[in-house]
């Protein structure tokens, strides 16, 4: 329980930093990849629900933390991305690395939209393709190259957790 | 296993209740809510600061290499030009001092000189791509607070909306969020220059409300107005670069290029009013 607790604050405190500074570097065209989805995604699809839907809580609390704007909307939606991607995974092969950049695609797609929706309603008319073809596309594949990265480095996570699992049900 | 069930839904239930609780909440400006992202934004503002420093380090290390060349050519340029602008300086010198007795005598009173300026770095930006919000290292440890003015070296950058004890958050002004009450330096016109989502991307905001009678041109330089309380009077935001119509002939927009450059943004300024005014002006307030 410790070692998850250590485990995952580093992941979700170093998903935050380099979110907030060295990403702002790596643009493609003016876009650039968002990492909490992608380590949301992951760590929900190798895990159980509580996990994903805690992880994305406080992933999303910390983008709130950095943002500026109101305080638990992006950990209100980390949340249920978590919960509804950890409720999904129990029909699919987990450890296949091409489900973890399809779900990333669809997820980013979802969450993207959403946000959209939410911060426009209001006071803007809104506009649905001007958004997918220069923001959201382009964030989708670029998420889903990165989570080929992310989802090795969440999966060797994963296995240690397995067997500090098996061998403290030993003991 | 079926009260546990429960139980769990009953979890996410109140978790979303008390989610959307504090979003509401959280709208009120530097409320007490607001103290749970500051304790995140606190933690992560020194690493934040390491790496936006090598960053920059790396990045001058190597262009260090590439540069020589350029900057020599550059250079001969450069030598040239100061030599005209030292002339031209002295000259600027005196109009300057003539410009302070005229206005002495006249009782003008410059807003500026109210204003102390505060060097910031920016550390971060916003972590998704819809809003340019970036946090800068400079907090209500150093005097500031929401709603002052920031600026570079060229014109407006943008304003403090939010501030942590070590660093704060700087709305740009190409954010939608962000209205500015303008004014058409050749005319005198009161606008209104907005953000806007798509033309954000390319780093240029969108001017309103132009009167009926107003003579806008591209090139015409916007500053802004002083209406409102947050600018001060003067400010340059940017130059027109080009008047659309909507409908007809009075209802138009145009497109402004501000003076700074939102992508390579690294140092700003925060204006923050001197001290001695700022206890008068908290007096008047209570």
């Amino acid at each position: 329980m410790r070692l998850k607790v250590i485990a995952y604050s580093i992941l979700i405190f170093l998903t935050a930093l380099i979110q907030s500074t060295i990403v702002d570097s790596i643009k493609i065209y003016g876009v650039k990849p968002n990492l909490t989805i992608v380590v949301i995604v992951c760590v929900a699809l190798l895990r159980n629900a509580t996990e994903g839907a805690v992880i994305g809580l406080l992933c999303g609390l910390m983008q709130d933390a950095v943002s500026g704007r109101a305080i638990g909307f992006y950990a209100l939606l980390g949340l249920y991305l978590g919960l509804v991607i950890a409720k999904s995974n129990k029909k699919l092969n987990k450890e296949n690395i091409l489900i973890a950049i399809f779900l990333t695609f669809v997820s980013t797609v979802v969450y993207e939209y959403v946000v959209y929706f939410f911060t426009t309603v209001f006071r803007a008319p809104l506009d649905f393709v001007y958004p997918f073809k220069n923001k959201i596309l382009i964030e989708a594949i670029y998420n889903s190259v990165i989570s080929i990265l992310v989802f090795i480095i969440v999966s060797r996570i994963h296995k240690r957790f397995e067997e500090f699992e098996k061998n403290s049900r030993r003991y | 296993m079926l009260r546990l069930f429960k139980n769990k839904i009953f979890i996410l239930i109140s978790s979303t209740v008390v989610l959307l609780i504090v979003i509401g909440l959280s709208a009120i400006p530097n409320g007490k809510i607001n103290y749970v992202g500051d304790i995140f934004s606190t933690i992560l503002s020194p690493f934040q600061k390491f790496i936006s420093y090598s960053d920059k380090k790396i990045n001058d290390f190597f262009a260090h290499f590439e540069d020589i060349d350029k900057l020599r050519k550059e250079n001969e340029v450069l030598k040239q030009r100061v030599d005209e602008l030292v002339y031209e300086n002295e000259r600027l010198i005196d109009l300057k001092i003539k410009n302070e007795e005229l206005r002495r005598a006249l009782d003008i009173k410059d807003q500026y000189s109210t204003m102390e300026m505060v060097g910031a770095n920016i550390i971060a930006k916003d972590m998704g791509n819809w809003f340019d919000i970036f946090t800068i290292d400079r907090g209500t440890r150093d005097g500031i607070e929401i709603n002052y003015p920031v600026v570079t070296s060229n014109g407006l950058v943008g304003r403090v909306m939010q501030t942590d004890l070590f660093t704060s958050k700087v709305i740009a002004i190409i954010d939608e969020d962000s209205s500015i009450s303008a004014r058409l330096s050749k005319t005198s016109d009161i606008v209104v220059v907005k953000g806007d989502r798509k033309l954000k991307d390319q780093g240029l905001c969108i001017m309103n409300y132009i009167p009926a009678d107003a003579d806008v041109s591209a090139g015409d330089r916007v500053e802004t107005s002083g209406v409102g309380g947050i600018y001060p009077k003067g400010i340059l935001i940017g130059k027109v670069k080009e008047v659309r119509q909507k409908t007809n002939e009075l209802d138009r927009y145009a497109i402004i290029e501000p003076v700074v450059d939102f992508k390579r943004l690294e140092e700003v300024f925060i204006l923050k009013p001197k001290s001695i005014n700022n206890n008068e002006t908290s007096e008047e307030n209570k």
